[in-house]
């Protein structure tokens, strides 16, 4: 079917999803015990009965949870997320502050397990028993077989007290005062260990794809040919291999979406880093239902939209899925 | 008469082989062996350490953050607390597992009852299932977890139920692609001329020789719900009342500057346990598929 | 590496200082200080929220009526002068009258009675302006309190935190003050106005030029930074990204306590009086016999608690009233460790042991991450008590939210909590223990504790002026509820501060950060 038709239809349909998630979210945490009145008098050391009740009719919590749903959902879909009853401010506009940290922490992250997964695996293809390969086999496991929150603790250690080179929190000094280029550069060197935590997570599969793809490559017929007729044998190989493994890589980074959400949670509470992660645990131990279900919202439809992409990338790479066969 | 025996018999032998040659090819994978060699060790200490270091792992044995050795009986030192790190350690074992495994099985049962369904019977059924297949992989998986774990109170049972409901969508759409697949093959549609019904077919037909690729994914899937529930535990949402690895690190976790092994030891620990799993289901997945081994 | 660059750094600084002849203790202007935190504030308005994440950048923007030091003497602030009226009832306040508010607005008296009525109609310490009946404004720069009772808690409640004066001028247009827009971009008169808030991350405060004291404040700018935990604050402030901050727990305590350029002092909590407690749930079996409670005490092993699990770091708190506040009774009976009276009471309250050896079970609610970082208590109980043959279950929370929940319906037994006294007892002391203020919420008296001679004393102490009658008052109270344990009180929390060795004049008032900043200054240059 045409693209276009294609796309249009998908999003319209994963914005059904998004909403589905939200609205069973909604539900969720209006049953959990506790409200927000309790974590406001957690805060002051102190509340009346009073004051409880007048917080609570300010966030319309007195009424009925359909009524309450009722409402959001209408706010919602003005592109009105509402305010936090944490922050009182737009929920939009927290969302817009932080998301932008948590993306650059997982773009930085697959870029980084992308390139180093792929230069280790094709450089131990070469020799698939030797010390390198073992080496890289051992090191990727740890990625994924290891907590990576406690990979990153491992790291706060070796960079805080053994080495002390890197920031092991924030994602900018306190005491930062500089020009734009002064602040990308503060910014660049706090990303290195919560960014490099995170790609270790995905660097084993990257690794063993690539090495798999090169393998094969390697003994195949266009490459003595290649090296019959004196072609550079490195890059034919690298061309071919590469060709095979863009379907599966690309598969990997879809799948992985969803976990690097997850993982990037998880590290941005080890190294502070102020991402939408961080303010999503935080509203749910604050019982901060709009900030909560507004990162549930923006997680949900970034996740569709990465499906999306990633399908569409699929139909370009694979013809045949572009045809419609099977 | 001897057609269709043969017809009938096949599906029999070939529920029966598979198993046994992907056994032997199994055991020619050093890795995969390793890994269950390393998996048995890590079970054998759970189970029965228990009872050769057994004192109360509550119980203040000394001072706090001692180093491992550091005194007489204390090998692995102590934690925040003065409490016996060996002994939280063997102890807290088998709830860690057995949240990896209840986990683990919740996700198996409810993907393959949904797959199975959605594959076999196809048309509008399958529609239906498999929109509810990418509503579950839509929803953030920890974020999800966090808000069932808040609203049910931390406990076993919940983290287990928590981890089980994000985590089926995958096996679902492996059994969904195997009965979509087998449901085509001969044996199944002799099946169906001698009169069988769908009950049978699906338990006794198919259903056992989708089982390899499955048996694959549910064993990977104990790693990850191992894995997610020391997230949840390192987070503050795990159960107070039972001992975990991924409890110990979070517990340990402010004091990490002054001492490092309470939250190194249990991480390795967790690392040790997925690394052998990962190992057996990748073992068990090149057994069962000689054709697409990476080697 | 980190250490020794402090050290380098500072023994040059010094080195140049004294070559110069210059004293390093004469104030200068100039520099920045950094405060890190783990709390994020909701807002920045302390009349209407209560509690330290608010009031530390809250009270550098809003100036208050009076100030007290260190020694609870009060000082002059927004206030010149101050005077009571004989009987009592009416106190006059005369306040300066270059003050001025961060839009140029002057600060007059109506200003005042506003702050106080908003305050007294917000606030969750309604006890703090209780019998406060209204504020008359004769003129501009004069207002005078006018109570429908004595009311010596008055004088603190007028200081710090407790009383920012906000601008009538914004706040009185109409819509309700707590959640006025201006919380989240605050005018007021203190030393510092508002640079650049980004919620949950940082707030930058610079020297307002116009404030009412002349060469105030010395400092150019106060950041408030927040990050997430406890483990970074101590990375800050090792670091040296921070310059101040407060630890609670007896890791970074310790270790920030070795670093060289840092001082590490309990000084600067006497305000808040922080108090951590095993609350009794009075009304519920087995916990309303006064025996039982009796025997936990005496089952619980407080030396081990303060000197192992707290490793030193906290003192010992035996009273509901602070140790450092001037009307804490010394004399409190205490319970040391002593496992055969608590086994002898228990049997005594008609709990014997069964074949297994155990009297009772009790479930004790937890809040993992909360007690974690506190000596974790709970843990230690659960260990402890089984010694005198009470089996204890732990019930955790994930989170505050649902603990608060379970103590404000009264469906718990036993659990640790955290209450502050908040300077008077009158603002944060009585609210445990009067039988009036059971009600459904945290922090009120939870423990649904009722004993009439307590309710007498406590009203009469509230409105007793002569300081003399008011200690032997608060004493009878103190001696009285040590009897009765319907709170068994075991540490003063560990807060520290802990901040650069060249800041001069730091913030070790009885409110630590939680009073103006304009008299901190920077020995040296950084």
């Amino acid at each position: 079917m045409g693209t276009m038709r294609y796309i249009i239809q998908r999003l319209f349909y994963g914005l059904i999803l998004v909403c589905g998630v939200v609205i069973l979210n909604f539900f969720l945490i209006h049953a959990a015990p506790g409200d927000v009145a309790e974590v406001i008098a957690g805060e002051m050391g102190g509340i009346t009965e009073e004051m409880m009740a007048e917080i609570r009719a300010q966030y319309g919590l007195d009424k009925p949870v359909i009524v309450q749903l009722g409402l959001y959902l209408g706010q919602v879909l003005q592109g009105n997320l509402g305010v936090s009853y944490h922050f009182d401010r737009p929920v939009t506009d927290l969302i817009w502050q932080k998301a932008g940290a948590t993306i650059l922490l997982a773009l930085s992250a697959q870029v980084i397990a992308m390139v180093v997964g792929v230069t280790l695996g094709v450089l131990s293809s070469r020799k698939p028993q030797g010390i390198l390969s073992g080496f890289v086999s051992v090191f990727s496991t740890v990625g994924y077989a290891a907590p990576v929150f406690w990979t990153g603790l491992m790291l706060v250690i070796l960079f805080s007290v053994v080495i002390p080179i890197f920031p092991v929190e924030g994602m900018v000094s306190a005491r930062f005062r500089g020009s734009s280029f002064d602040y990308i550069l503060n910014v660049a060197h706090h990303l290195v260990l919560p960014a490099s935590t995170l790609a270790i997570l995905f660097l084993a599969q990257y690794a063993r794809l690539s090495r798999a793809a090169m393998i094969e490559v390697l003994g195949a017929d266009y490459v003595r040919t290649a090296r019959a007729k004196g072609l550079g044998e490195w890059r034919v190989t690298f061309h071919h291999a590469l060709r095979n493994a863009v379907l599966p890589i690309l598969t990997i980074a879809g799948i992985q979406f969803g976990n690097l959400i997850s993982g990037a949670l998880l590290v941005e509470t080890v190294f502070n880093w102020p991402g939408m992660g961080r303010l999503a645990f935080d509203s749910v131990l604050r019982r901060d239902f709009p900030t909560l279900l507004g990162v549930l919202f923006f997680a949900s439809l970034v996740v569709v939209i990465a499906n999306l992409l990633t399908d569409l990338s699929y139909r370009l790479a694979d013809p045949r899925i572009r045809t419609g066969g099977r | 008469m001897s057609q269709t025996s043969t017809a009938t018999s096949q599906p029999a032998l070939e529920a029966i082989s598979p198993m046994r040659e992907a056994w032997s090819q199994f055991l020619r994978n050093r890795p995969a062996v390793f890994g269950l060699i390393l998996l048995t060790v890590i079970v054998a200490f759970v189970l029965y350490g228990r009872y050769i270091f057994d004192g109360d792992p509550y119980r203040i044995v000394w001072g706090p953050l001692t180093a491992p050795g550091a005194r007489e009986g204390i090998y692995l030192g102590t934690d925040f607390l003065g409490r016996d790190i060996l002994t939280n350690l063997l102890k807290g074992g088998a709830p860690t597992m057995a949240v990896g495994v209840s986990a683990a099985l919740l996700t198996v049962v409810i993907g393959i009852a949904v797959g199975a369904t959605a594959g076999y019977f196809g048309g509008w059924m399958d529609d239906l299932l498999m929109r509810l297949t990418e509503f579950f992989q839509v929803l953030p998986a920890l974020l999800f977890a966090m808000v069932l774990v808040t609203l049910f109170s931390p406990s076993l049972f919940t983290i287990s139920f928590a981890i089980g409901i994000v985590s089926w969508p995958p096996t679902a759409r492996l059994t969904r692609a195997e009965f979509l697949r087998i449901r085509e093959l001969e044996y199944v549609t002799a099946a169906r001329s001698i009169g069988a019904g769908n009950g049978r077919i699906i338990w006794r037909v198919i259903l056992p020789n989708a089982l390899p690729p499955l048996i694959v994914s549910a064993t990977l899937t104990i790693g990850v719900a191992i894995l997610f529930e020391a997230g949840l535990s390192f987070l503050g949402l795990g159960d107070p009342n039972s001992i975990s690895w991924g409890l110990m690190i979070g517990q340990n976790r402010n004091f990490l500057l002054e001492a490092w092994w309470p939250v190194a030891i249990p991480g390795i620990a967790i690392f040790l346990t997925v690394f052998a799993v990962s190992l057996v289901g990748d073992g068990l997945n090149d057994a069962f598929n000689p054709k697409l081994r990476s080697r | 590496m980190l250490m020794k660059r402090r050290t380098l750094f500072g023994a040059i600084a010094s080195v140049v200082a004294l070559s110069v002849g210059i004293a390093t203790a004469e104030p200068r202007s100039g520099g920045e200080l950094v405060f890190v935190s783990g709390e994020t504030p909701r807002h920045m308005n302390p009349a209407v929220q209560s509690g330290v994440a608010t009031a530390i950048p809250g009270t550098q923007l809003f100036a208050s009526p009076l100030r007290v030091d260190e020694n609870w003497d009060l000082h002059p602030y927004l206030a010149e002068a101050w005077e009571w009226s004989d009987d009592g009832l009416s106190l006059t306040l005369n306040l300066v009258d270059n003050a001025v508010f961060h839009d140029g607005v002057p600060v007059t008296s109506s200003d005042v009675a506003f702050s106080i009525m908003t305050i007294k109609a917000n606030h969750p310490f309604q006890t703090m302006f209780g019998p406060v009946e209204a504020v008359d404004t004769p003129d501009a720069h004069t207002a005078v309190i006018r109570l429908s009772q004595p009311h010596p808690a008055l004088l603190l409640a007028l200081t710090g935190a407790l009383c920012p004066i906000i601008p009538e001028h914004i706040y009185g247009d109409g819509q309700a003050v707590r959640d006025h827009p201006a919380n989240n971009a605050p005018i007021g008169s203190g030393p510092f106005q508002l640079a650049e808030y980004r919620p949950g991350e940082q707030i930058t405060l610079e020297r307002f030029d116009d404030f009412f004291i002349d060469g105030r404040p010395y400092l150019d700018r106060v950041i408030y930074r927040i990050v997430g935990d406890a483990a970074s604050v101590t990375l800050s402030l090792e670091s040296g990204d921070a310059d101040i901050g407060i630890v609670a727990d007896a890791s970074s305590i310790t270790r920030l306590g070795g670093v060289d350029g840092l001082t590490v002092t309990p000084q600067g909590f006497e305000g808040i009086g922080p108090i951590q407690w095993i609350a009794f749930n009075t009304r519920v079996e087995p916990m309303n016999d006064v025996r039982v409670r009796q025997a936990i005490a005496y089952a619980t092993d407080t030396d081990f608690i303060l000197n192992a699990l707290m490793r030193g770091v906290a003192s010992a708190q035996t009273s509901p009233i602070i140790a450092s506040s001037p009307l804490s009774d010394p004399n409190m009976v205490t319970y040391p460790l002593d496992l055969d009276r608590a086994n002898a009471l228990l049997d005594e309250a008609g709990h014997p042991r069964g074949d297994d050896g155990t009297r009772f079970t009790l479930t004790m609610e937890t809040v993992p991450g909360r007690d974690a970082a506190l000596g974790n208590i709970p843990e230690y109980l659960r260990s402890q008590l089984r010694e005198v043959g009470i089996n204890v279950e732990l019930r955790a929370s994930p989170d505050f939210p649902t603990w608060a929940g379970h103590l404000a319906s009264g469906d718990f037994q036993m659990s640790m909590d955290i209450v502050f006294n908040w300077g008077d007892p009158v603002i944060g002391v009585h609210r445990t223990y009067l039988s009036s203020n059971i009600r459904e919420v945290i922090w009120s008296n939870t423990q649904g504790y009722e004993n009439e001679r307590v309710d007498e004393l406590l009203d009469m102490a509230g409105r007793e002026l002569d300081t003399d009658a008011r200690a032997s008052l608060y004493q009878e109270f103190q001696q009285i509820v040590g009897e009765e344990l319907p709170v068994y009180w075991i540490n003063a929390l560990p807060y520290h501060h802990a901040f650069d060795d060249r800041l001069g004049n730091p913030p070790l008032t009885i409110w630590g950060m939680m009073q103006s900043l304009d008299q901190v200054y920077w020995t040296e240059d950084r």
